[in-house]
């Protein structure tokens, strides 16, 4: 575990330890590239429906760097939209925990911010302006002429400047998924949360927004931490891919996915075919997706 | 007998957009005229008006039914007199009060219920016990409470908004997807905050559906009160005009008093609350 011993050295020569203010934590996190953006360590969630506590994550650990792009792959049912609501701080974990910049999450906040897959993340009473707004006001991160133009920045980053008065619901599906990603990316958090955002979309816009999304990438290098069930688009979008297998999610591997570009290549075959046999050497039992 | 195998492939030439007749045509005059909901509406008042008139006329018996014509009459005479435009304005002053009070409390109940479980249990309990129960059965002691007067037509009609309101007020809030509450708290939003930019908007379609509702609740209520005590009220609303034209066998003047409150209701219905809808939830796509 080289991670945690750094870590551990670190804590032992600031001398002041937790006690120091979170604002020269975050600036130390950030000079220090070797450490962790996000450290999940041991984390196993349960929740309660109804009749049951259901254990979704069984001691989960990962680390995600500095501008990856961090894919949790797993059939129904391994836990991944779960993990993804405890990084955001939806939810608690039973054991283990969860670290941005070294410091525990405990509640959302806008440090991460969540684009969810459903197409009513929007606020329907917005504009799409208003909308991508929104955050930046609220959280007092910009004042009213700053945050405009930050919102027009993400806007024609994502191609929408013609729709920027428009109300969500005069935008499609695919269009509706670019405003939550441009509001998500004014924020300019430390890292973007992506709850499958495009399992919803038909298959030839989910193939263009993956493009978009990965040439915004490559403009500004953002770290995100994307979930989803496909094994192409796991390839496609990942630098870097963990798998979970079902009931409860526990982590089978974490592995490099194949350059960015290179996702019809033979290398990118032979890891869709190693991940096959990976998720799916268990036999499943089919359940309804919690 | 043709083989799977043995079908060609098949290639077509698609027609140019020029050699079509119609594409795209406007729409008939007629077509446009009927699309035009208020015109329909009114078409439909013209008629119910017409088959008014014409009973009226077959039954000749203007103690019973008096004819359009006649109420109109007695309509234009009331308000030239000033008597109609004042009754009305009286009771449309204690009926905003009465409102106003009505949703404010609503709104302040609701958002203290929202918070916790106790206090959606209170307020669903409370909603339970008193949306039933008609504002008018309190009157008799709201009037040994309050004593004659505008202060007992407040309370009942505070009664009769509160619970309607307070009702989809919370049936709204309820109503709101998981995802636009996550996304709401995402940017640190809480208490009172996530009240005013996530909730009430996001659960306007409801409240709105509330205050509709609330509306036409105090209206009935506030008629039906004055119906009962207007005799001993220094100034009467519509509902005292009605009860005293009744009083005088001035059957027309009845109906002009009936009729000024469904004016003022279809008023208040087509503009005011049309405005509203047209200006939010319409525009928002929240209701087509």
């Amino acid at each position: 575990m080289p991670i945690g011993a750094t870590l551990a050295s670190k804590s032992a020569s600031s001398g002041v330890g937790e006690s120091r203010p979170a604002a020269a934590g975050r600036a130390r996190a950030l000079a220090d590239p070797s450490r962790p953006l996000l450290d999940v360590r041991g984390v196993t969630i349960q929740y309660k429906t109804q009749r049951h506590l259901v254990t979704a994550t069984y001691r989960v650990g990962f680390s995600v760097l500095q501008a990856d792009r961090f894919v949790l792959l797993g059939p129904s049912g391994c836990g991944k939209s779960t993990l993804l609501k405890a990084v955001g701080g939806y939810l608690q974990p039973t054991e283990g925990d969860i670290r941005l910049k070294g410091e525990l999450i405990t509640k959302p906040g806008p440090d991460r911010i969540m684009v969810f897959q459903e197409f009513d993340q929007l606020l329907p009473w917005k504009t799409v302006l208003e909308n991508v707004i929104f955050p930046l006001k609220t959280t007092r991160t910009l004042n009213a002429k700053a945050a405009e133009e930050r919102a027009m920045h993400y806007i024609k980053k994502v191609n929408l400047t013609k729709f920027a008065h428009s109300y969500p619901h005069t935008l499609s599906g695919g269009m509706k998924q670019r405003v939550a990603i441009a509001r998500g990316m004014a924020m300019e958090p430390d890292i973007l949360l992506m709850d499958e955002p495009f399992a919803a979309l038909d298959a030839l816009t989910r193939t263009r927004m993956q493009d978009e999304l990965l040439a915004l990438w490559d403009e500004t290098q953002f770290t995100v931490l994307f979930v989803t069930h496909s094994i192409p688009e796991a390839i496609k979008i990942g630098s870097r891919i963990l798998l979970l297998s079902p009931h409860p999610g526990q982590v089978k591997a974490e592995i490099n996915s194949v350059p960015h570009g290179q996702e019809n290549s033979n290398e990118a075959a032979a890891l869709n075919r190693e991940i096959h046999e990976m998720l799916f050497t268990d036999q499943i039992e089919e359940t309804p997706n919690a | 007998m043709l083989e799977a195998a043995q079908r060609a492939n098949i290639y077509c030439e698609t027609l140019g957009p020029e050699q079509f007749g119609i594409i795209q045509k406007p729409l008939t005059l007629a077509e446009k005229i009927y699309n035009q909901a208020w015109l329909r509406k009114i078409s439909i008042i013209v008629v119910l008006a017409l088959a008014w008139e014409l009973y009226g006329r077959w039954l000749d018996n203007p103690l019973l039914v008096p004819t359009f014509a006649d109420t109109i009459r007695a309509l234009i005479a009331g308000v030239a007199e000033g008597t109609i435009p004042q009754r009305a304005l009286s009771s449309m002053e204690v009926l905003l009060i009465g409102f106003a009070t009505g949703t404010l409390l609503a709104g302040m109940l609701t958002v203290f219920a929202i918070g916790t479980r106790i206090g959606t249990d209170f307020l669903e309990t409370m909603t339970a016990m008193f949306n039933p129960l008609p504002a008018i059965a309190l009157l008799p002691l709201a009037l040994i409470w309050f004593g004659l007067g505008a202060g007992s037509l407040i309370f009942v009609l505070v009664h009769s908004v509160m619970w309607a309101v307070a009702l989809n007020t919370l049936a709204g809030f309820r109503s709101v997807s998981s995802t636009v509450r996550m996304v709401g708290r995402n940017y640190n939003l809480n208490g009172l905050r996530f009240v005013a930019k996530i909730l009430i908007p996001a659960a306007f379609p409801s409240i709105l559906a509330g205050l509709k509702i609330g509306w036409a609740f105090a209206w009935r209520t506030l008629i039906a009160a004055e119906l009962v005590f207007g005799v001993s009220s220094g100034q009467g609303g519509l509902g005292w005009y009605i009860f005293e034209s009744k009083n005088q066998l001035n059957i027309p003047e009845v109906f002009a008093g009936l009729l000024t409150i469904i004016l003022i209701g279809l008023a208040v219905e087509n503009i005011v609350f049309r405005f509203v809808e047209t200006r939010t939830v319409q525009r928002w796509g929240m209701q087509s």
